[in-house]
């Protein structure tokens, strides 16, 4: 998985999955809230979402939520994965800046 | 009513899963697989959509863990052997498994090589992996599984002067440059785009 922790990009992947995370939510909840985000334009396969859930939860920028005592486990940014999240922020602002000075306003 | 088929489809996972989408589509859903057995009850026609995906090379704790992720989305998962063999208690090493190989065993994946996951018809499309960087590995576990496979034929042929390990290294070789010319139109395509 890409990351920007040395200065690269997050895939849109990466990053949606970040913002739903500024709340609770388990796997189905991820799913729905990116689609609605994007109006269906980003829909991610459950495999898809697995393998980043877990590779975000080795780097430490998501956590499990909870006592995970119920079945569905939801999950949670951290503090880290909040840092990341505004890097990529400014790294996007930045980009939009540039392509607004050469394309104008869409 | 139930509907019992027996049917065996080895590497075929394409042709296992439209086999199963069109059961589906004419209004049976899979409750029960066994080795050969695939047990049908009747459902609204196109109500469910399958998929399978190769898991042979996942530990036994990360199926597990894969499985109940699957399941807390809303999906049904059923296990489905990729070959025959009716022995019992027998170890295999998996070289082209996680890292550096691993052993499987009745109790791991070992006949339990795949996964036919159900999901119920919302008109949305249904696909397990969606970004190249993720299609990319799993295209890559498939591979590297019928290299080996290709690597073992190989050298049986050449120990035992065999034409019959060459027959069924050069059969191996067709999954391989399929999922290798799979490989290279992902990474093509990963240049520009995630997904």
């Amino acid at each position: 998985m890409r990351d920007n922790g040395k200065g690269g990009a997050l895939t849109e992947v990466t990053f949606y999955i970040l913002l739903s995370l500024y709340t609770p939510r388990h796997g189905y909840a991820i799913m729905q809230f990116i689609e609605e985000k994007t109006a269906g334009r980003l829909s991610l396969g459950a495999g898809t979402l697995y393998g980043a859930l877990n590779a975000l939860q080795k780097k430490g920028w998501i956590a499990f939520h909870g006592d995970n005592e119920g079945r569905k486990k939801e999950y949670l940014i951290t503090k880290a994965g909040k840092e990341i999240a505004k890097k990529e922020l400014l790294r996007l602002q930045e980009l939009i800046q540039v392509a607004t000075e050469i394309i104008g306003e869409g | 009513m139930s509907k019992k088929y027996h049917r065996f489809y080895d590497g075929l996972l394409s042709v296992q899963e439209n086999w199963l989408n069109k059961m589906a589509k004419k209004g049976y859903r899979l409750v029960r697989t066994g080795k050969l057995l695939y047990e049908f009850e009747e459902c609204a026609p196109g109500q469910f959509e399958y998929r399978i995906e190769f898991i042979g090379h996942k530990s036994k704790e990360d199926v597990i863990d894969y499985c109940n992720f699957l399941e807390d989305l809303g999906y049904k998962v059923f296990f489905k052997n990729i070959n025959l063999n009716y022995s019992i208690g027998k170890l295999r090493y998996r070289p082209w498994a996680e890292k550096g190989g691993r052993i499987a065993t009745n109790s791991t994946t070992f006949d339990r090589e795949l996964l036919i996951v159900e999901k119920k018809n919302d008109g949305k499309e249904f696909e397990l992996h969606t970004s190249y960087e993720d299609k990319l590995k799993y295209c890559k576990s498939l591979r590297n599984a019928w290299l080996c496979f290709f690597l073992l034929f190989a050298i049986l042929g050449c120990v035992q002067r065999s034409i019959v390990w060459g027959i069924g290294g050069l059969l191996v070789l067709i999954p391989i440059i399929a999922y290798q010319s799979e490989i290279i139109k992902i990474r093509h395509n990963a240049k520009i785009r995630e997904w």
